[in-house]
């Protein structure tokens, strides 16, 4: 390594958000035309760097060094003026305006000598892309490549790739990765952040596991199996919970509580499956594969435009949202900031929000409320001051312990969870996991819907598998492995 | 329906057809309405509006709100008018009722930009502040008795058009060359329509945000010395919600409200509408008292239906590519 130049350096950086330190001393290099792939669970630390990086967030303590010069990385202007560029993992492009004024927007040269050198690289690379569509009018992965194209165009020479292909299909994964060679043959070093493993090895020349703020495994790929990536990447907490838990594992495939029907609707076709009581279906999938929008039709906040659902052998189509809860089906949504959480409310609101209609006649009924949220706070070890605390205050998983809780107290039979552990750390992600075994041990049919296939093999008993719309795959236990999953999601 | 698709994407376009019915509509009515006289009144009473709306533009695009121009516009006329009627020198006058507008858009700019202060909130306190002060200042008498050859000016023809209206042409042309051609002009757009976008870009967005709302009381206090050179005399109700026009008129024009979307030619064509409206009413032999309450309608009117049908292309979008995406299923490996 030592004969390629460094690109950049990263020494010793950390970083907190309010309590919660994110980044504890990570130290990191890229030199010329290397790879690095960075691996690790959500809320491992990985954006956070990155952002670190592109100047984005400021750095509590640490260096960054650029080709060995010290350099204050104060704000994003400054890392792309040193040639960084960030490929976020959700596009940021500008809806309104075209392809071209999106690539182009920022720089400082001849807009119509850029709109040539920008004509001339995508033909160089073989893109079919029209430069005069509004930018709200691409897919996600067509929003990708302009992404790219915006990086390239700024002759970047680190590149940082945030999951770029979490929503790309084969094809242009393929195409993609011939592109990532093309670039590292011109000497650009990429950070490569992913969740597949195959890709690390097909891929990267280096990689780099991150857990918990901390980086655990660091080198060439050549010296790593994918088992020891594996192992590397496992939480402690999980694998314990798993073997407590694993011998309650009885799935009794007695009672049938949702059956869905060869449903069809805006972003998803043909759906069949069932869940039975106290099992836990998982339904795996890239994002983008129709997951959320299937969730949503279930729980009457999407159109269903054929098939049926049925809720204790009766159709609960084309029933309202207050309807399908109160027949005991109810839904944890992806994001729990948009459509989860109040976040100026206290514990207790959040708790029993759902229910306050139940448990009241004409007023409140305070003492009961009380009862309810403090249940929950002792069940599932919610770390809060008191109830009164507002939620935005807690982390995270607390947060969510409370989403979970209040969805509770409406008694479900059904619950389905998107994302569950979205944006929360290791430990806390444990925590949940008991969670959700303890909601099985209850009796609930659980539907777990995830993008990170690790969840899906922890938890499930069963797993569907979604590619574009359709869930072709359907596993038993025995069957759920990563590798599957991860094939099975992309349609091979 | 694309073409129906593409007509409501150029809104200059919408609009221009708008102002031609309208005249022709009450030209039906009235045909004194459509005579050159009356076409080069309203021209003439759309100056102010035209910088208003050019400056809100600004604003706008970058998904603010701007309310204290009514204020901006009321303080600048009334100091330059008592300045100029005291005996000052006319340019020195004009450019303290500038610098004024300048200080109060960039206090506006640093308090959204970089204190953060809702924008509506941030304008709304300076608007109060500014109309006390302009109060105040004059004490709550007129301006009056301003010296002919200022008020003349205000006459003054070029080529059978009214000066102002050239000047105010100019302005929009070279705003609209620079929103579309220069180097940092498309920036505004971008801060509105995607704020995280723009920061990953390298678009210094707290600058940008300042030097929307400074050209925005820029553009205020210059609609000022002009509403004293054409009006001769300042109230102290001059500007009083004249704001609410200026937003009309560039709604109307096809800016959107939720910043990103919209240009300088759609807001000038939308503040010639407004004043058309204005002078249709009289046309029209309604009571006057009704304008405001016409204008806020037409506001509410505007802004409802350009959501309803972005709303309904937006849905339909997002339902094709939904579509798209399951219809070929499985197979490709």
């Amino acid at each position: 390594m030592s004969e390629k130049k460094s690109l950049i350096r990263l020494n010793e950086i950390y970083k907190s958000f309010a309590d919660n330190e994110v980044l504890k001393g990570t130290s990191l290099e890229l030199s010329e035309g290397e790879i690095v792939a960075i691996i690790g669970g959500n809320g491992a630390g990985k954006s956070t760097l990155m952002k670190i990086i592109m100047g984005i967030y400021p750095l509590d303590r640490g260096e960054i060094y650029i080709e060995d010069k010290k350099i204050n990385m104060s704000s994003p202007s400054v890392a792309l003026e040193k040639g960084i560029y960030l490929v976020p993992q959700e596009p940021l492009l500008f809806p309104n305006m075209t392809v071209e004024e999106n690539v182009v927007i920022g720089f400082n040269q001849n807009k119509s000598e850029l709109g040539e050198k920008l004509r001339n690289l995508i033909k160089q690379l073989g893109w079919n892309i029209s430069l005069s569509r509004k930018a709200a009018t691409l897919s996600i992965a067509e929003q990708q490549l302009v992404e790219i194209l915006r990086g390239l165009l700024r002759e970047a020479r680190i590149l940082i790739l945030d999951e770029p292909t979490s929503t790309l299909t084969f094809n242009e994964i393929q195409s993609f990765f011939k592109l990532m060679k093309d670039l590292q043959a011109k000497g650009i070093g990429m950070f490569y952040i992913t969740h597949r493993l195959t890709e690390v090895f097909e891929i990267a020349t280096d990689v780099v596991i991150l857990r918990d703020g901390e980086i655990t495994i660091n080198g060439p790929v050549s010296d790593f199996t994918k088992e020891m990536l594996i192992k590397g990447l496992m939480p402690d907490s999980v694998e314990n919970v798993k073997e407590d838990l694993e011998n309650d594992l009885v799935g009794n495939k007695e009672d049938l509580v949702l059956k869905v029907d060869s449903l069809s609707g805006y972003g998803f076709h043909d759906i069949s499956f069932s869940v039975y009581e106290g099992e836990i279906l998982g339904l795996a999938g890239v994002v983008g594969s129709g997951r959320t929008e299937l969730a949503e039709a279930i729980f009457g906040m999407g159109e269903i435009t054929g098939g049926d659902v049925l809720l204790d052998g009766k159709s609960i189509k084309g029933y309202k949202t207050k309807e399908i809860i109160d027949l005991g089906l109810n839904y944890v949504p992806e994001d729990r900031h948009l459509n989860g959480i109040f976040s100026m409310a206290d514990v207790r609101l959040n708790t029993t929000s759902a229910i306050l209609s139940r448990i009241s006649k004409v007023f409140i009924n305070h003492r009961k409320e009380k009862e309810i949220t403090q249940k929950y706070i002792d069940d599932f070890r919610i770390k809060v001051t008191g109830q009164d605390q507002s939620l935005k205050s807690l982390s995270g998983g607390n947060q969510q312990k409370v989403v979970i809780g209040r969805i509770l107290s409406s008694n479900p039979k059904v619950i389905i969870l998107d994302e569950p552990t979205r944006g929360i750390d290791a430990g806390a992600r444990g925590d949940v996991y008991k969670i959700i075994y303890q909601l099985k041990k209850l009796g609930l049919a659980i539907l777990l819907i995830s993008s990170d296939f690790e969840e899906i093999y922890e938890l499930s008993d069963r797993a569907e598998v979604m590619y574009h719309g359709t869930n072709h795959v359907a596993l038993s236990k025995e069957e759920i492995t990563m590798d599957i999953l991860t094939l099975a999601a992309f349609g091979a | 329906m694309t073409i129906i698709k593409r007509i409501f994407e150029k809104r200059e376009i919408t609009a221009l057809a708008f102002l031609i019915i309208l005249f022709l509509g009450v030209g039906l009515r009235n045909p004194d309405f459509m005579n050159t006289q009356s076409i080069s009144t309203v021209l003439k009473g759309s100056v102010l509006y035209i910088f208003l709306a050019v400056g809100m533009t600004f604003v706008l695009l970058t998904g603010g709100i701007d309310v204290s121009v009514g204020a901006t516009l009321g303080i600048s006329a009334a100091i330059s008018a008592s300045m100029i009627r005291d005996g000052s020198s006319v340019v020195l006058s004009i450019l303290l009722a500038i610098a004024i507008g300048l200080i109060i858009g960039l206090i506006n700019g640093i308090g959204v930009a970089i204190i953060k202060v809702p924008a509506i909130i941030m304008t709304l306190g300076v608007l109060g502040i500014t109309r006390g002060t302009m109060i105040v200042y004059t004490n709550g008498k007129w301006v009056e008795n301003l010296p002919d050859s200022f008020k003349v000016a205000s006459q003054a023809n070029l080529g059978g058009l009214n000066f102002y209206f050239i000047l105010a042409v100019i302005i929009v042309a070279l705003v609209q060359l620079y929103f579309s051609r220069g180097k940092t002009g498309r920036f505004f757009a971008a801060i509105g329509d995607n704020v995280e976008g723009s920061i990953l870009v390298g678009i210094p967005v707290k600058k940008i945000t300042v030097i929307a709302y400074v050209a925005s009381g820029f553009c205020a206090s210059v609609a000022g010395v002009i509403f004293a050179s054409q009006v001769g005399f300042v109230t102290s109700n001059t500007g009083l919600d004249i704001e609410m026009v200026a937003i009309a008129a560039c709604v109307l024009g096809g800016v959107s409200l939720s910043g990103g979307i919209g240009s300088v030619i759609g807001a000038s064509i939308g503040a010639i509408i407004m004043t058309a409206i204005n002078s249709a009413l009289i046309f029209l032999k309604v009571p006057s008292f009704w304008n405001k309450s016409i204008q806020g309608s037409l506001l509410i009117l505007i802004v409802v239906s350009d959501v309803l049908i972005h709303k309904y292309f937006q849905d339909k979008a997002r339902k094709q590519r939904l579509s798209a995406r399951s219809s070929f299923v499985g197979g490709d490996k």
